[in-house]
């Protein structure tokens, strides 16, 4: 009977790797997962979150760059690749679908402190102007994905499109109050449009242009659907520069050595 | 090398209590003590600039500049080379002396934990570099005007805490291959985790060359997102070789746990050279 003969030894398993968690040792103890996990919270906070800032920063910044046609693009498609690589290593290391949450909190708490402290506390920007997204959700969506398909092939391809989507609809809550309509010297702006004016930055080039524009604000608000589907293609590939990181520069060095330097 | 410990002088651990090989205060004890040191740096500079960059820290011309933010470049400068170059050779001096000297156990223990103390030092340091102060980069350089390449903002970043990443994954290297010889020793050639971690630091002083140059060649505004930026993002998938790090010294420590239970079953503790 193969079923009674695969069930004893899927017992014999679960007995086994049981006995493995139950183990005594010497020094290996629970101190040592705790140092390894807050430890790794900062250094992939800060990947997280210097990703994110280089290729989408100034869509994240402020509301008015908030916009329909870049931010729904770039912003998941850097957000994912940090979350991605963090996705390989737990599922590798501990078959935890959680590393995508784990890289959202981390760069949740490092970009609020940035945001709060330097932005609002540093050069006086009201934090309703200079909020940053949120991946959260996000995040546990994808996971949510990884844990019921145990493929990284389906997470990169439905996984990366839920990212994107579960993204758009999470902050869209916090954006669509400053999306507004508002009249400002005989003509009608968003709420984010007169932020923007209100509070000069001028290092930034153009800093009196409307960043959205032009059929943006036509065809009934289409456009942004339309940046949304292309945002879920591209965070796929975000997805896998991700898997390259987690797999080529986390996993495979370890124990390896170059012999001739 | 594993031998059997035999008349050989061998480094024994002498705990207090409390301080034992993995215990909070004792192996442990780099893990809070060294993030919270940078941690202390980093806030004790963004509390004095709340009080100076607005005023003395927008004019570059300026005397008040001069004698304040161009004089703490020049201490940073300094005093970061000179720690570097101390522990350094601290590290490859007394390393030569202690590497081939047998330890314990526990002895092996201890440094193990102390080395996951040099990673987290390292994290945080990295965080401050890398999501600290490019905020404050950021809110600065899209407000203010750009007039010399050591602003407020960079001044801290790329100036201090960039060449201090250097010194931290290049010293973790150093107390890996003198103090923990059999992940790190020599002979086994250079680790590609290392190899990683420390191309993160470098490239990240050098790209701070490449920014400048293209600040004074194309904009002196600030666009975050622009492609003279990107490289700056290669920092932050390199330092992915810092998980290998983990990896590799908990192979190790389970060895050792392998060794101490054959030593039960019947043999001598084996000694780690």
């Amino acid at each position: 009977m193969a079923s009674d003969t695969e069930t004893l030894e899927a017992d014999q398993q679960f007995e086994r790797l049981k006995a493995l968690v139950n183990k005594e040792y010497k020094y290996i103890d629970r101190k040592w997962d705790a140092v390894f996990w807050i430890s790794a919270a900062f250094i992939v906070g800060a990947a997280c979150n210097i990703t994110m800032l280089l290729f989408a920063g100034d869509w994240d910044f402020w509301t008015d760059w908030k916009d329909r046609v870049w931010w729904p693009i770039l912003t998941p498609f850097s957000l994912v690749i940090i979350g991605s690589a963090l996705q390989y290593i737990q599922w590798l290391a501990w078959r935890f679908p959680t590393g995508m949450t784990y890289t959202a909190i981390c760069m949740w708490f490092l970009s609020t402190l940035g945001r709060w402290l330097q932005w609002g506390n540093f050069v006086w920007y009201p934090l309703n102007f200079v909020w940053g997204t949120t991946m959260v959700p996000a995040g546990i969506f994808a996971d949510w994905v990884l844990m019921k398909s145990k493929s990284f092939v389906i997470t990169s391809l439905l996984g990366s499109a839920v990212f994107s989507f579960t993204w758009w609809v999470s902050n869209y809550v916090m954006i669509a109050p400053y999306l507004q309509p508002a009249e400002w010297m005989d003509r009608i702006l968003t709420l984010s449009d007169i932020q923007g004016i209100a509070y000069i930055r001028s290092q930034t080039p153009e800093y009196l242009r409307i960043i959205e524009h032009g059929t943006l604000r036509s065809f009934l608000g289409e456009t942004q659907y339309v940046s949304i589907v292309f945002g879920m293609t591209v965070t796929v590939a975000g997805y896998w520069i991700g898997q390259f990181i987690g797999r080529m520069l986390a996993i495979w060095p370890i124990g390896r050595f170059m012999k001739k330097w | 090398m594993t031998q059997v410990a035999t008349a050989a002088p061998t480094e024994e651990a002498q705990a207090k209590p409390g301080r034992g090989p993995i215990d909070w205060w004792g192996g442990h004890r780099l893990t809070f003590v060294g993030p919270l040191a940078f941690i202390a740096i980093a806030a004790a500079l963004r509390i004095w600039m709340q009080g100076n960059a607005w005023t003395i820290g927008i004019d570059a011309s300026s005397a008040g500049f001069n004698e304040t933010y161009r004089a703490l470049f020049y201490g940073e400068v300094i005093a970061a080379t000179v720690a570097t170059l101390w522990w350094w050779t601290y590290l490859v001096r007394k390393g030569k002396q202690i590497v081939d000297v047998p330890v314990s156990h526990e002895v092996e223990v201890r440094r193990i934990a102390k080395f996951w103390g040099l990673i987290s030092t390292t994290s945080v340091e990295l965080t401050i570099m890398a999501s600290f102060w490019p905020n404050m980069d950021g809110a600065w350089h899209q407000t203010a005007v750009r007039d010399t390449a050591l602003t407020p903002a960079h001044i801290p970043m790329f100036f201090l805490f960039f060449p201090i990443g250097i010194t931290l994954t290049v010293g973790t290297y150093l107390y890996g291959r003198y103090w923990l010889p059999k992940v790190y020793g020599a002979e086994n050639g250079f680790p590609w985790s290392f190899f990683f971690l420390i191309s993160a630091s470098v490239t990240e002083m050098m790209q701070v060359a490449m920014n400048e140059w293209g600040h004074s060649l194309w904009i002196t505004e600030e666009i975050f997102a622009v492609p003279f930026h990107w490289p700056f993002v290669l920092y932050g998938w390199l330092a992915a070789g810092i998980f290998a790090l983990w990896a590799e010294t908990i192979i190790r420590l389970l060895g050792i746990e392998a060794e101490i239970e054959a030593a039960g079953a019947g043999g001598q503790e084996a000694v780690a050279s």
